[in-house]
């Protein structure tokens, strides 16, 4: 008896190492690859620049622009981030900044300035799936996901992806249920991602239309958002992308709020 | 005549053939139905080009609103009204439920899941502490605790966009808006529901109300009272019909002629393509009483008659001899006053005009050709117990008739004949007073009061207006009303502007005015002008130094400014006026609530200054406005927003609700707004304009009912020059025209009087008051002159007129009064209403005729019967006729002595 469950370990132990052999050959670990993913996404260089003009396109083809400018600088790699977004059209909205101190340990801290009524309000970072100035991107997909947040398998390899679906690990604190992201094996760029409903519908798409190599760095300069109910959609394109332009940590304070710092021009 | 023998010949040489033709063609055309479509939508009262119809449907479209089913939960048990644990998560499970719904049948219909309005699918602007604003979802997840349910409470009341709309002020009610893809989907929602609520205990009660579920609910339940309704209607009449003819076999006969009618009808419409409407689906109520009056004028004749000859062939020549005008003429008559409805600028009802008098044709042709085919069919035998002498008999031996009614109308003809000044007199009175209570009427419709008041639907509107602001919605459209200016008259303004801000620079002025001057040359709208203009600006900007660059950046900002002039409903001043407007409507009392962008941008600048009661107000600059704006756009909705301004702000929705479906209501408010904006001009040129189911049934109501008064005036002459020419006299023919005035002035007095509103059904029942009440008129008329011109002395014709003439009168006032009745018991009011409505013509138009037409003769005899007797009496004097009459009197007289 004893013999027998001896024999049925080492062989079980045996095939398992086996096993992890076959099909690890190259491959990795899903925390690994997530790991990278946001990396790449929302962590290249230590800080950077880019000009983004989000076009927001309803379910009856009106159109309505967004253009802003935004500085990032990083604590470091996963770590705690800054933005700075300084807001150029609508005209009517001009000069509007806004500002997020991501925390990965705590609530993001968030700060608005409006001009036209000289006011910098802080907005609580309760829900960070609210709509970003009325697009269809949500503030998480400009500053990024915890992965925390979300417990991740990776169901599928293809050619060129790692297919990840990600559960939330407190599904009353989202409207989804579930979603599933492509990483491109090779930048680690997360280029797709659907989310489905609680009732197992997609719903909401969002996907890097164009990436290009800039001072090293795999970069998505044209992404689109759509909401599948709607039928409505988001495209961002981002210029004048730059990294490692040596932002200093002051210049995300509340103080250039209201006097945007020289970074925001070329 | 020749032509009637010929068909009377046909009819009965060969009955079987005319028989099988008249169930051939019931067959084939009642196939048709089989292709029936509904069309319960009273929106299609309007054609669907109508242009406030187009409009509707484009402020549907551009605004992404859909029409709406509201689901209130009411919890008068709970001190905390509907704030519990347990009330909001039963609304929680609601709202998720209802999201998931949709017709697996037909991918159209579906909830637009999207724009539901729930606690928890809106957002709640909050306080967050440390001078925070967020925006939250009002209710994420339903609370576990008391405490958490009173926040939901009090986050809801405290903001002013759900507070009367959401949640009601006394925290009893709680609303879930749920908008559908079309509107016939309606009752579907309902059902599905109904059957979650079904499994739901507690304290709560659920009303599920909104126009288009009362308009496809009403569908839905109309169609079901056709199927019970019309045929119970159908039984009645056939015992009614039995009591007075004794004699199954026979009285088959017009229930076979009224099924016949209504099946070809029908048939017809289906098949020529036409939806039923609400409208139409009352053809076959209305062609029934229409198709056995004929049969039954015949059959009380040959009732009459038949035991004299014992011969049918005779009887039936003689009987069709006699009716074959009057029967011609009633018909037409009756299918002109429907046809006329053809005139009325309302689809549905030209369609049921159109048809009721194809019916009505149809049913006088088949009651000439089946009626008699049918009588030949029958036996001898069962022939052989029918008629008055036997009916006299019978009476003998139980000494108990209640439906002598022969004694009566003696009584009757005799005070009509010696009181008929004081008959004329009373009916003058009347006609004053009527007029009295016909300035009473009140023109008012409302589709939730089509159903008996209570009826679910009708109690779910009532308990829920008195907890909402409204759940009946109109939508009030303000758009931009000045002219876009020519790239011209931009360009001198941006020149002017630009001048301003960079004076003193005379550098920056001139690259300015450089570029100024290559756009204007290049483009073509105001749009590529300002975007072109726009666009090299700021790529000039990108290598100023940073002074430069403040000033430059200021030239940007004017030229938006200019931009954006147009776009009004940012425009403080606008707002404000918006607010003044909003704030006129509740003064009315009607509106109980109404939202704007107004609305939402004074919650939000509130709550950007921490709540502030003072900042409960429109931001002092246009880009305040936008800045406000776009902080509210950073919530779960961001759409929310474009269901009351278009996102280039030209144009503005304010939704109104108001507290019933009233038209009358809804009227008020059109004139209070219009009267608004003429004593308070705008700061900028608006034009408004309605949309929104309330209004547009406002609009067709006011059609119909200028179409109704149109084509019953011109009806009305049309069958006082058929009259005319009917009895070759214009004083005839004012005449006959009497019984129908006086029938219908009393009927509508009554309805001012009782103040019943002048609602759809009363109105189309003008129509079948004329086709009616000139039957009996004609009947009576027509043998009036016929018998005077074998007694020539009206004092005889009088008497004889109160025999058979008059027996048949009131045989018909009393099969089709009281075989209508059943529709007294439908859950649907306008079903009610044809109901007593037919009860009513029928008793006072037989009533009038029999009563007001011999007492007119009588006074006006001289001039009515002038050249009558000098005129040699018409070829065929039926003498056969009068000893029947003769004999019957003596039957009667017989038996008066006998009991």
């Amino acid at each position: 008896m004893n013999n027998n469950n001896f024999i049925l370990k080492t062989l079980t132990t045996a095939l398992l190492i086996l096993a992890h052999f076959v099909s690890g050959a190259g491959a990795m670990d899903v925390e690994t690859i997530i790991q990278k993913a946001n990396n790449a996404a929302y962590y290249a260089g230590d800080d950077g620049r880019a000009e983004i003009k989000m076009e927001i396109t309803d379910s009856q083809n009106r159109t309505r622009i967004r253009k802003f400018v935004i500085l990032r600088k990083d604590e470091k790699d996963g770590g705690n981030q800054m933005f700075y977004v300084y807001f150029q059209r609508p005209s009517d909205v001009r000069k509007m900044s806004f500002m997020v101190h991501k925390n990965t340990k705590k609530d993001d801290d968030r700060w608005l300035y409006l001009p036209a009524l000289d006011l910098v309000k802080r907005i609580a970072a309760s829900d960070k799936r609210t709509s970003f100035v009325g697009s269809h991107f949500y503030y998480e997909d400009v500053s990024g996901r915890s992965l925390n947040d979300d417990a991740h398998t990776l169901i599928e390899t293809t050619d060129k992806h790692y297919v990840v679906n990600n559960t939330p690990k407190d599904p009353g604190s989202v409207e989804f249920s579930s979603f599933k992201v492509w990483i491109d094996k090779k930048t680690f760029l997360p280029v797709k991602a659907v989310y489905l409903d609680k009732q197992q519908k997609a719903y909401r798409e969002v996907e890097a239309l164009e990436t290009k190599e800039i001072g090293g760095y795999p970069t998505v300069t044209k992404s689109r958002v759509k909401d599948l109910l709607s039928g409505g959609e988001t495209v961002s394109e981002f210029t004048n992308v730059s990294y490692n332009i040596g932002l200093k940590t002051n210049l995300f304070s509340e103080r250039y709020l209201r006097k945007p710092p020289k970074q925001i021009r070329k | 005549m020749s032509k009637n023998n010929l068909l009377l010949k046909y009819s009965i040489e060969w009955p079987k053939t005319v028989t099988a033709l008249m169930v051939i063609m019931t067959i084939l055309l009642g196939a048709l139905i089989m292709n029936i479509q509904v069309d319960t939508d009273p929106e299609n009262m309007l054609s669907e080009d109508e242009a406030v119809r187009v409009f509707h449907n484009q402020v549907k479209k551009t605004f992404d609103l859909q029409d709406v089913v509201v689901l209130g939960i009411v919890n008068e048990n709970d001190p905390d009204g509907v704030f519990n644990p347990a009330t909001l998560k039963k609304v929680h499970e609601l709202t998720e439920f209802a999201k998931t719904l949709s017709d697996p049948n037909d991918p159209e219909k579906h909830v637009v899941s999207q724009n539901i309005l729930a606690p928890g699918t809106v957002d709640a602007i909050e306080q967050a502490g440390m001078g925070q604003v967020s925006f939250n979802w009002l209710m994420k997840e339903p609370p576990q605790t008391r405490e958490e349910s009173h926040k939901i409470r009090d986050l809801a009341m405290n903001n002013p966009l759900l507070k009367g709309t959401l949640v009601s002020e006394d925290g009893k009610a709680l609303a879930i808006y749920i908008p559908i893809s079309k509107k016939d989907y309606a009752y579907q929602v309902r059902s599905a529901l109904q059957e979650k609520i079904e499994d739901y205990s507690g304290k709560e009660q659920y009303h599920i109300t909104g126009l288009p579920v009362a308009e496809d609910t009403f569908g839905v339940e109309m169609f079901i009272q056709m199927a019970i309704s019309a045929p119970l209607a159908m039984i009645m009449i056939f015992i009614l019909m039995f009591i007075f003819f004794k004699n199954l076999k026979l009285i088959t006969a017009p229930m076979i002629i009224a099924m016949a009618t209504v099946i070809s009808t029908m048939g017809l419409l289906i098949g020529t393509g036409n939806t039923v409407h609400i409208m139409s689906s009352m053809i076959p109520i209305f062609l029934m009483p229409i198709a056995v009056v004929d049969s039954v004028h015949i059959l009380s004749e040959f009732f009459d008659l038949y035991q004299q000859t014992k011969n049918r062939r005779a009887t039936l020549e003689k009987v069709m001899g006699h009716l074959f005008r009057p029967m011609f003429f009633t018909s037409v008559t009756s299918a002109t006053g429907f046809a006329s409805l053809a005139l009325t600028p309302i689809p549905p009802v030209r369609t049921f005009g159109l048809f009721v008098a194809f019916g009505i044709m149809l049913a006088w042709f088949l009651t000439i050709v089946f009626i008699p085919a049918y009588i030949s069919l029958l036996s001898e035998k069962s022939l052989n117990n029918f008629g008055t002498v036997v009916a006299a008999k019978n009476k003998k031996r139980t000494k108990k008739d209640y439906f002598n009614i022969t004694k009566p109308l003696r009584w009757l003809g005799d005070f009509t004949y010696y009181r008929a000044k004081f008959i004329a007199t009373a009916s003058l009175i009347i006609l004053i007073i009527a007029a009295f209570g016909i300035m009473q009427i009140e023109i008012n419709d409302n589709p939730i009061k089509w159903f008996a008041k209570d009826h679910e639907v009708r109690v779910a509107d009532r308990v829920l207006n008195e907890h909402f602001g409204g759940t009946h919605e109109a939508y009030l459209i303000l758009t931009n009303g000045k002219k876009q200016s020519t790239v011209g008259e931009i360009s001198t303004q941006v020149q002017k502007s630009v001048s301003t801000t960079l004076t003193a620079h005379d550098e920056l002025l001139k690259t300015a005015q450089a570029i100024i001057t290559n756009v204007e040359e290049n483009a073509k709208t105001a749009d590529v002008y300002f975007s072109k203009l726009n666009e090299l600006w700021e790529s000039v900007s990108d290598d100023m130094n940073n002074e430069d660059y403040d000033l430059w950046l200021n030239s940007l900002d004017a030229l938006q400014s200019i931009r954006d002039q147009n776009q009004i409903f940012k425009n403080p001043e606008v707002l404000n006026y918006i607010d003044k407007l909003e704030d006129y409507m509740l003064t009315t009392g009607i509106v109980g609530k109404s939202n704007s962008v107004t609305d939402i941008v004074k919650k939000v600048h509130q709550e950007l200054y921490a709540g502030d009661e003072e900042k409960f107000s429109v931001p002092e600059t246009q880009n305040g406005v936008a800045q406000t704006l776009i902080s509210l756009q950073s919530s779960h909705n961001p759409d929310d927003l474009w269901h009351l301004v278009t996102p280039d702000y030209s144009q503005a929705n304010i939704w109104v609700q108001l507290k019933n479906g009233n038209n009358k209501d809804m009227e008020i408010t059109l004139a209070g707004v219009d009267k608004f904006f003429k004593n308070n001009p705008p700061p900028v040129e608006i034009d408004y304009k309605w949309a929104g189911l309330t209004y547009i049934n406002v609009v067709w109501q006011d059609k119909m009912v200028k179409g109704m008064l149109n084509s019953f005036l011109s009806s009305f002459l049309v069958v006082l020059i058929l009259m005319s020419i009917l009895f070759r006299s214009v004083l005839w023919g004012l005449l006959a025209m009497v019984p129908l005035s006086i029938t219908i002035a009393i009927i509508y007095a009554l309805i001012g009087f009782i103040g019943k509103d002048y609602d759809m059904p009363v109105a189309i029942l003008s129509s079948l008051t004329l086709g009616l009440a000139i039957d009996f008129a004609i009947h009576f008329l027509e043998r009036t002159r016929e018998i005077y011109k074998q007694t020539g002395s009206w004092e005889a014709t009088s008497r004889l007129m109160f025999e058979e003439p008059a027996r048949a009168i009131t045989r018909n006032v009393i099969v089709i009064a009281i075989g209508f009745t059943p529709l007294l018991l439908a859950p649907l009011v306008p079903y009610q209403t044809v109901g007593i409505f037919l009860a009513s013509i029928m008793a006072i138009s037989g009533l009038a005729t029999i009563v007001i037409l011999p007492a007119l003769i009588n006074i006006l005899k001289t001039k009515l019967f002038k050249g009558t007797s000098n005129r040699k009496l018409q070829s065929e004097i039926d003498e056969q006729y009068k000893t029947t009459i003769i004999n019957d009197i003596n039957d009667e007289e017989q038996l008066e002595v006998i009991s």
